[in-house]
């Protein structure tokens, strides 16, 4: 048996085709604008893409495994939301009540997961049902008011502060962190192989003695987490936080995975891949206002470029296989 | 003869030698006057029928004949309602699926062997992979799994395949019956359960997963082959049970019986 040459390698990497189309969106702006690398734009970029891009890690290993998550949007903000109250309005000690938080993330991943598995809904279903229910309770914990924090602690500073002299923020060096991880548990662990095999084809997976329902429940948990403490890291780094915050992160999340390569029926998928996409987003979003187009347009962008993606994955689905 | 579908008008290969199979020993699964039902519905009457060691027993008859109730209850996914289980010589009873194929029995689905999206090294090791620990996690042993893999798969003789690394979904229906039965075979199954396994393949690939269920019976392996039409499973045979309305109606061995007449049932039975 022969190795791969080095053209099948290549078309067998999902990361480059996101990559290049990144890298293309970044020589448009660069061309087009004088000062997109400017630390101000690479702030504005860095830190918008590495919040999508955690929230979108989790994301992505669910949707692997071959489920949704409409919920990590509002957990955005929940999270934050029980992690402001607890310590800034009621001073619980700040790593305490950032455990306590996570730990209530936690608590959102494992009902949706056990909903999804036992009752075998459509996980869409089970996560648009607790996106209304999160949405209702951060209108419940801070109805329309905006919790504040002016002088950052600690687990703020290391959550959201600037890193030393460069542009960038610890929300980016976060996300890398993260996304090594998951890279190593999609690619070199059991799990991650039993993460594929459980959204490629159910049967087969549990026929070889895959724990399916397991899979999916712990990746509900590691979706709703990392939901979680993105927004713990968007509120530090803003130092504030609103009910509002993460609108639409379900969908850019989503949106940042299937740029990235992941299929939206399971089995497919790659975390770097996801990351891209998340800078793609942020790149977009960022280069358009410096480009003068008005900043709602952006949406109608990503939606655009988004079909025609799917459009292109369909297309090009038969070559280019999945990870080794 | 011209009326009949071409798949039974056209001569089946036999081959012209008996194999000799010991029967002398244990079977490696029997059924001791197994009989089950669905609450009030009966649908197994008093069946008794044992696969051996290096015998592959065709289990032919028509839908609703109670094959995939049988099936079922060798994969232990049912457990009779009368009648004992032996297997390897030992009175069994399987509470799930698992425990049948912890003890290797190893059911081969067309549809439910292969994961698509996964190369072929981790279909192979799929819920077996070889790992070492690290701390809490299990680390693939990723080199080790591929030369295995393609180890395995060379001696089968799947000239196609190329590389560990290839996608699964570039193999052929046949191929994929052939990776999933090389599989049972490399962790040591004893008891292969195959259901239609050449149903939707062409002349070339029906070959060739015939093949791979030869290799297995030569591996010492017994073979189930479960199909509602007997001149599929009649080329690699060595017996063949029919099965009627829940009961074994005639066990054809081929030493007792010649090609023609073998075509005779057949033509007499076009149902099935």
């Amino acid at each position: 048996m022969r190795r791969r040459s080095l053209a099948e390698s290549l078309l067998s990497v999902r990361e480059l085709p996101p990559a290049l189309g990144l890298l293309v969106v970044v020589l448009f702006f660069t061309a087009q604008t004088a000062n997109f690398w400017s630390p101000q734009t690479m702030t504005a970029i860095t830190t918008v893409a590495s919040t999508i891009a955690i929230v979108s890690v989790g994301v992505t290993m669910l949707m692997i495994s071959g489920e949704f998550d409409l919920s990590v949007g509002q957990n955005f903000a929940f999270t934050p939301i029980i992690w402001a109250i607890l310590f800034v309005s009621n001073g619980v000690n700040e790593w305490l009540a950032l455990a306590v938080a996570l730990l209530l993330a936690a608590c959102v991943g494992v009902v949706n997961g056990l909903v999804t598995t036992i009752f075998g809904i459509p996980s869409f279903i089970t996560t648009l049902g607790m996106f209304f229910v999160l949405q209702g309770l951060n209108n419940l914990l801070i109805s329309g008011h905006q919790l504040i924090m002016f002088d950052p602690s600690l687990a703020m500073s290391m959550l959201g502060a600037k890193v030393g002299d460069t542009p960038f923020y610890t929300p980016l060096l976060w996300m890398f962190v993260i996304a090594t991880i998951f890279w190593f548990v999609l690619t070199r662990l059991r799990y991650g192989n039993w993460t594929y095999a459980t959204g490629g084809k159910v049967g087969p997976a549990k026929a070889m003695g895959v724990p399916t329902g397991k899979v999916k429940r712990i990746n509900f948990i590691v979706s709703a987490v990392f939901a979680g403490l993105a927004g713990c890291m968007q509120f530090a780094y803003i130092r504030g936080v609103t009910q509002g915050q993460g609108q639409n992160y379900e969908l850019l999340a989503i949106t940042a995975a299937v740029l990235g390569g992941t299929s939206l029926f399971g089995g497919t998928g790659t975390i770097w891949g996801s990351v891209i996409g998340a800078f793609l987003l942020a790149t977009i979003q960022i280069g358009l206002v410096l480009i003068g187009v008005p900043g709602s347009f952006y949406v109608t962008f990503i939606g655009i470029m988004l079909v025609i993606v799917v459009i292109a994955n369909v297309r090009l689905g038969r070559f280019g296989s999945n990870q080794a | 003869m011209s009326d009949l579908p071409l798949h039974l008008a056209a001569p089946v290969p036999v081959p012209e030698k008996t194999r000799e199979i010991d029967r002398s020993g244990e079977p490696v699964f029997e059924l001791r006057s197994i009989s089950h039902s669905y609450g009030r519905n009966k649908v197994i009457f008093d069946v008794s029928m044992a696969v051996w060691p290096g015998e592959v027993v065709g289990l032919v008859g028509d839908n609703g004949a109670g094959k995939s109730t049988l099936l079922k209850i060798f994969a232990g996914y049912q457990q009779p309602t009368g009648g004992t289980l032996r297997f390897m010589g030992k009175d069994v009873r399987f509470a799930t699926p698992a425990k049948a194929r912890a003890m290797g029995i190893e059911a081969v689905y067309q549809d439910l062997a292969i994961v698509d999206q996964l190369s072929l090294w981790r279909n192979f090791f799929l819920g077996k992979e070889i790992t070492r620990p690290l701390g809490p996690f299990q680390l693939l042993s990723r080199r080790r799994m591929r030369e295995e893999a393609e180890k395995a798969i060379a001696e089968l003789g799947l000239t196609r395949v190329r590389s560990a690394d290839e996608p699964v979904s570039t193999l052929s229906g046949g191929e994929r019956q052939s990776v999933a039965i090389t599989r049972a075979m490399h962790f040591g199954a004893r008891l292969l359960l195959l259901d239609e396994p050449t149903a939707a393949l062409s002349v070339r690939e029906t070959r060739n997963v015939l093949a791979s269920i030869g290799r297995a019976r030569d591996h010492g392996l017994g073979v189930l082959y479960i199909d509602h039409n007997m001149s599929h499973v009649l080329p690699v045979a060595d017996r063949i049970v029919l099965l009627e309305l829940g009961r074994v109606v005639r066990v054809i061995d081929r030493g007792e019986v010649t090609v023609e007449e073998l075509q005779d049932l057949i033509a007499r039975r076009t149902h099935v």
